[in-house]
């Protein structure tokens, strides 16, 4: 852990201990972040007015909101647990274009239905969240550089599969065309995008499993004080991979509906996708030093990021001040998260 | 007000939320005095001296310098006044040197700009040489022990050359002979008018050392009195509100069967750690048994504790028995499934999750136990929690209090929490009272003394010789890595154990 880090670290814990004095205070702090999203909802909703008619509220185009927060918001989910250990995993736009690029290849050139591809795409992204963890731990790398390595060679794989160029998906029940049942991830279901569905759910779960179990707890502890956890007789170095574990496969999962949703598989997508999801994750207030942050703060930061790109596309913003735009919301939006 | 007090607080108050950590505190400290400050624990010592210190910007009350009224809001104000402090809780940056710890933030500069080491080294040195510190200046303090790490915070302190100097428990980690040589300084300082604060829970030192003290009990003000005018019995009574009889419980030595016996434990530390080496050493602790390790600081001591907690498989040979049967520990998991339980000495590096609730903190071990598959049972967590809490007298609100806002032997008590929660066979206490009050630490020897009664078996580190002689039934010394000297509890005196402790370079050692 560099000096930096480490001093930011101890004033954090500072901060926080003189802060969160009861539970209400947490619950305030909470409500703070949801008050930046009401914000610039209010705002996306007073801007985007054309011709009388509201541009955003508009249902079609919220449920595009939610479908297009929600791989950002599954990556972001992952990278939550792997911040919360003061780890960092650089991977996880890389794997969403692998698992996309392998997912369309195993559908239409190897007959895979669509069971066995969802199966087979978790389990690669298993596998890599497996190795990133691994690496890290037993040869103690910092996860900067394991992932930052492991997202090189992903985004290699998925080239090299694919020979660079993206595999188009065609749904039908010829044998060389992806099963229809697939699909599925690009509808709706009661008008809201499956991907939607999806993305609340896993929230739901990894949210209940930072709360509610043991192995939440352990999260939380080593992200804390890591020598003092191992004291306490808790397996360290198993719960770190398993965290890398799990974002690998929610990594891959969203490289699902990626694919699902763009008819295609290319090895060229979730380039700066680690990126959205860390500063999902920060704007939500998590701590990058790990030990304090939560999975509903991770949601609304997702939402924050995902109305304000939604908002400056129908204000018709120019691409390259949108950036310019997103990395100034970040900034703010952290620093409000901060205060008082 | 005296007409030579340099420094007068009056009135202060500062809240956390709904805890009134001060309620019109107050003090006044003359120029070259030594003025203590004493209370129990939570009483808002280090609270008050945060506030002088700048650390804690919003308060109410007034604060005079030489008569002055001031405003200390930030810690670059105090600095400026010439106030410092050594802190209770160390706050080195573990990755730098010791010099650099020492100059942090106002490095010598050459002309081009850039840090001009040589000098800062150079400059180092006199700090050290007063405090007869055996470290280099380019050592990394990480890599230093508790004790060296707090000799540091001093140098520091004094290399601020302030006039007003807080020392909040300088000694709470320091050998005799280290608690000596800081007297010295601390003398030679006053002497030359320095003023200082000084924090303890150490009688002894207070009343070696201070010429006033001032006590504080629960956020308020309660007296300044002189020190050669009032009896400990007083002070106790005033910082308590009542009288604390009988510091160490009688207790009748019942040898039950051996419970964890040590043979040969061997030692090499991995290259680079500033652990020290053991060899060679044996020992075995019976039931319902308290036994002590004395020994001089680098001696060893916590190095066994932590290889019988498995903190350094690979690197430790030799054999442990529990109850009779030979046991491998590799890890602190390995230990504690062997219901070996372990109070480290450094709670905030390797004790607590400070930006964590205590309650959660004192459950880390006992998860498994706590919750039913994956899922943790709240409740019985919580009631465990609250048990733990008043058994101990834990000054928080609930189990929900965030373990970092706790003083310091608050902090110290959820660690011993945690530890006797798993309901421990063996007790591993490495220097236990550490930062506890009187009459704290007198309800922590009524606990010892109740768990071996219970027949469990406790080994117990400590730097203070009249603490172990009044709590241990017997006393294993050592020096340099080997067992020197064992003493049952009727033949151990401090002078005894000191000999024996300080063998040191003689043949007797060695072979
Ligand atoms: N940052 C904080 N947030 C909330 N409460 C705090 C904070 N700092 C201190 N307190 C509370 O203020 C009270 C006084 O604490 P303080 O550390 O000043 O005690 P102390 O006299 O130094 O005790 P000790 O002898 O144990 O070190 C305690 O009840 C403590 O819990
Ligand atoms: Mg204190």
């Amino acid at each position: 852990m560099s000096v930096v880090k480490r001093t930011i670290r101890i004033e954090e814990q500072g901060r926080e201990a003189s802060r969160a004095t009861g539970a209400w205070l947490q619950r305030v702090k909470r409500l703070q972040s949801v008050f930046g999203l009401a914000v610039i909802i209010t705002l996306a909703s007073v801007l985007c007015v054309r011709n009388g008619e509201n541009l955003f509220l508009n249902p079609v185009n919220l449920a595009n909101v939610v479908r297009a927060v929600s791989e950002n918001g599954i990556i972001a989910v992952g990278m939550t647990l792997v911040i919360l250990v003061a780890g960092i995993d650089l991977s996880v736009g890389a794997i969403l274009g692998l698992t996309a690029t392998v997912a369309a290849d195993l559908m239409m050139h190897k007959h895979f239905g669509t069971l066995g591809t969802v199966l087979a795409v978790l389990l690669i992204g298993a596998l890599i969240g497996l190795l990133n963890g691994a690496v890290s731990t037993k040869l103690s790398i910092q996860s900067f550089i394991v992932t930052l390595a492991s997202m090189s060679i992903a985004r290699g794989i998925a080239r090299f599969w694919s020979g660079g160029t993206g595999i188009p998906i065609t749904y039908g029940n010829e044998p060389n065309l992806a099963p229809v049942s697939y699909s599925l991830l690009s509808e709706r279901i009661a008008g809201i995008p499956v991907p939607a569905i999806c993305f609340i759910g896993i929230s739901i779960v990894f949210a209940a499993l930072l709360r509610y179990t043991r192995f939440g707890r352990y999260v939380y502890a080593i992200g804390g004080n890591e020598t003092a956890s191992r004291l306490s007789g808790i397996r360290v170095t198993r719960v770190k991979i398993a965290v890398f574990t799990i974002c690998g496969v929610l990594s891959a999962a969203a490289g699902l509906i990626h694919a699902a949703q763009l008819n295609q598989g290319s090895p060229n997508d979730g380039i700066g996708y680690e990126l959205n999801a860390i500063a999902a994750v920060a704007i939500g207030g998590t701590s990058l030093s790990g030990g304090i942050g939560t999975i509903p703060g991770t949601v609304v930061g997702a939402l924050i990021l995902g109305v304000l790109d939604n908002m400056l596309g129908l204000l018709n913003v120019n691409n390259n001040l949108q950036m310019v735009f997103k990395g100034l919301i970040i900034i703010a939006a952290v620093v409000l998260q901060r205060k008082k | 007000m005296g007409q030579d007090a340099v420094l007068t607080l009056d009135g202060i108050r500062k809240s956390f939320g709904n805890v009134h950590a001060l309620k019109g505190a107050r003090l006044e400290l003359r120029k070259g005095e030594v003025h203590a400050l004493m209370g129990e624990n939570g009483a808002g010592k280090s609270t008050l001296m945060n506030i002088l210190q700048g650390a804690v910007g919003d308060y109410e009350g007034e604060v005079f310098l030489s008569g002055k009224k001031v405003d200390i809001r930030a810690p670059l104000d105090a600095r400026r006044l010439g106030i410092a402090k050594i802190h209770q809780e160390l706050q080195l940056v573990p990755e730098l040197s010791v010099a650099e710890n020492i100059f942090l933030g106002r490095e010598p500069r050459t002309r081009l700009g850039t840090v001009d080491f040589k000098r800062m080294y150079r400059e180092t040195q006199p700090y050290l040489e007063a405090l007869e510190l055996p470290v280099k200046e380019t050592a990394k303090v990480g890599g230093l022990r508790l004790g060296e790490q707090q000799l540091v915070e001093v140098a520091k302190a004094l290399s601020l050359h302030a006039r007003i100097l807080i020392m909040d428990e300088p000694t709470s980690a320091l050998s005799e002979s280290e608690t000596r040589k800081l007297f010295q300084v601390i003398r030679r300082l006053s002497a030359e008018g320095v003023s200082i604060i000084y924090i303890s829970h150490r009688m002894e030192e207070i009343f070696e050392l201070s010429q006033r003290i001032t006590v504080m009990r629960d956020g308020e003000y309660i007296a300044t009195v002189n020190t050669r005018e009032v009896t400990k019995d007083d002070l106790v009574q005033m910082r308590v509100g009542r009288a604390v009889s009988d510091l160490y419980p009688f207790r009748e030595t019942s040898a039950g069967p051996v419970m964890l016996e040590v043979e040969r434990l061997t030692f090499h530390p991995p290259a680079g750690s500033a652990r020290k080496r053991l060899q060679d050493v044996s020992f075995a602790v019976r039931e319902g048994e308290v036994l002590g390790i004395a020994g001089l600081m680098g001696a060893g001591r916590t190095e066994i504790l932590e290889c019988l907690f498995g903190m350094h498989p690979g690197h430790t040979s030799g054999v442990i028995k529990v109850k009779g049967t030979e046991v491998r520990i590799r890890s602190p998991l390995e230990a504690i499934r062997h219901k070996l339980s372990f109070v480290t000495e450094d709670r905030k590096g390797q004790g607590l999750v400070l930006g964590r609730p205590i309650g959660e903190n004192m459950t880390l071990p006992l998860l498994r136990q706590l919750s039913r598959w994956l899922f943790l049972r709240f409740r019985d967590e919580e009631n465990e929690c609250r048990k733990q809490m008043e058994s101990l007298k834990v000054k928080a609100t609930s189990p929900a209090t965030v373990a970092g806002t706790l003083s310091g032997g608050n902090q110290q008590k959820v660690v011993l929490a945690r530890w006797l929660m798993m309901n421990p066979d063996v007790l591993l206490l490495d220097e236990p009272t550490r930062g506890i009050d009187v009459g704290a630490k007198a309800e922590i020897y009524q606990l010892i003394h109740r768990l071996a009664e219970q027949g469990k078996s406790i080994i117990m580190v400590s730097s203070e010789l009249p603490e172990l002689i009044g709590n241990c039934d017997r006393i294993v010394t050592v020096c340099e890595g080997r067992v020197t000297g064992e003493f049952m509890r009727a033949e151990a005196t401090p002078e005894k154990l000191l000999s024996a402790a300080t063998f040191r370079s003689e043949p007797a050692c060695q072979s």
